[in-house]
């Protein structure tokens, strides 16, 4: 898909502020909701995810012709990436997105999270150069 | 304040994922807009880069075959290619690297529309309230204050390099990649979602 630079700003400017407003709605921004929902104490946030990525299955498989590219490949940091991402999520209550959707509710102490994950991707592009040989096939 | 019932949230989510692949033509990933933002400089000249070798074919053309001898060495490619019948230049100078085609700062746009998100969604239902903290669990947990603080700016990091290290997050492995059957989002976000699990029981049963 071909956009202007200004399609570019809105379209993503929009599909940004539904995901704040959707993941606040749901609760996924409340830390309280989150870790009830990672100790099995109460199921609603999990069946939301499941649903949503089977909503999204349907679609994709489906009904729409075209789909853009995924950038998903295997590769040896996979597995030790998810494990660290999944640790941070449990203690901070975030994942990338969360903790701006958290700023904006007025949860200020999530201004200390996105600083975090600031550092977390500009290191970890100069780990991945030094010490680590394979090839992560994104090119995001 | 009253949640969405799973239905409910899962139609938003799921029409969220759906709409954004439709809309800017590439999959949900919040974590890859991070990385576009946080190495700006460098996107920016692969940017470049990729845009110049397109409208001109020689350059494309040798940075290719740069690629080529980076990945099998001088004798291994030489020797491929005279088996052809062809000669190479003795020296290939450029090198190129892929690209996302986004610009760092419509990523940009993104992360602050998700703060944009927040703040219509907690005024619209009453709840927003400057805090420091996150609520009663969390500081249940890991205290208040400087220690909450720490705490917080630890998971950060474990989220950014983790999310870089594994290729993606919730959005990009969890929503997009696991909806189109890819495979190493189903393995990435059993391994997110189980270390999520067993974290968050380990840290109950220290507190």
């Amino acid at each position: 898909m071909k956009l202007s630079p200004l399609q570019q700003h809105i379209r993503y400017g929009l599909v940004g502020m539904l995901m704040g407003i959707t993941l606040s709605y749901i609760g996924f921004t409340n830390y309280n909701e989150t870790h009830k929902m990672f100790l099995f104490a109460d199921l609603r946030m999990l069946f939301t995810f499941a649903g949503a990525v089977a909503f999204a299955a349907f679609f994709f498989n489906f009904l729409v012709q075209g789909l853009p590219a995924t950038n998903k490949h295997l590769h040896p940091g996979v597995i030790p990436g998810s494990l660290l991402f999944g640790a941070g999520w449990a203690i901070s209550g975030a994942c990338p997105s969360i903790a701006l959707v958290q700023i904006g509710q007025g949860q200020l102490g999530a201004v200390f999270t996105a600083f975090g994950i600031l550092f977390g991707v500009w290191s970890y592009r100069h780990v991945h150069r030094r010490f680590f040989r394979w090839d992560s096939g994104s090119c995001s | 304040m009253e949640y969405l019932t799973w239905w409910k949230g899962a139609l938003a989510l799921g029409g969220l994922t759906v709409v954004c692949a439709l809309m800017v033509g590439r999959m949900l990933g919040v974590s890859g807009a991070w990385a576009n933002v946080v190495n700006w400089r460098e996107e920016r000249e692969k940017r470049k880069t990729a845009a110049a070798l397109r409208s001109n074919a020689p350059a494309m053309q040798n940075a290719l075959l740069a690629a080529t001898l980076a990945q099998f060495g001088e004798t291994a490619t030489h020797q491929a290619f005279a088996n052809q019948g062809i000669t190479l230049p003795a020296q290939a100078a450029t090198r190129a690297t892929p690209t996302s085609g986004v610009r760092w700062t419509a990523h940009l746009t993104f992360l602050a529309a998700m703060v944009l998100g927040g703040f219509i969604a907690a005024i619209a239902s009453g709840q927003f309230q400057i805090r420091l903290d996150l609520g009663a669990a969390h500081t249940r947990l890991f205290g208040t204050g400087i220690q909450e603080w720490l705490t917080l700016l630890g998971g950060g990091i474990l989220v950014g390099f983790g999310t870089q290290m594994g290729g993606g997050c919730t959005s990009g492995h969890g929503l997009s990649g696991v909806s189109r059957l890819t495979p190493p989002s189903m393995l990435a976000t059993a391994m997110f979602f189980g270390s999520a699990v067993a974290v968050s029981f380990i840290v109950e049963g220290f507190a």
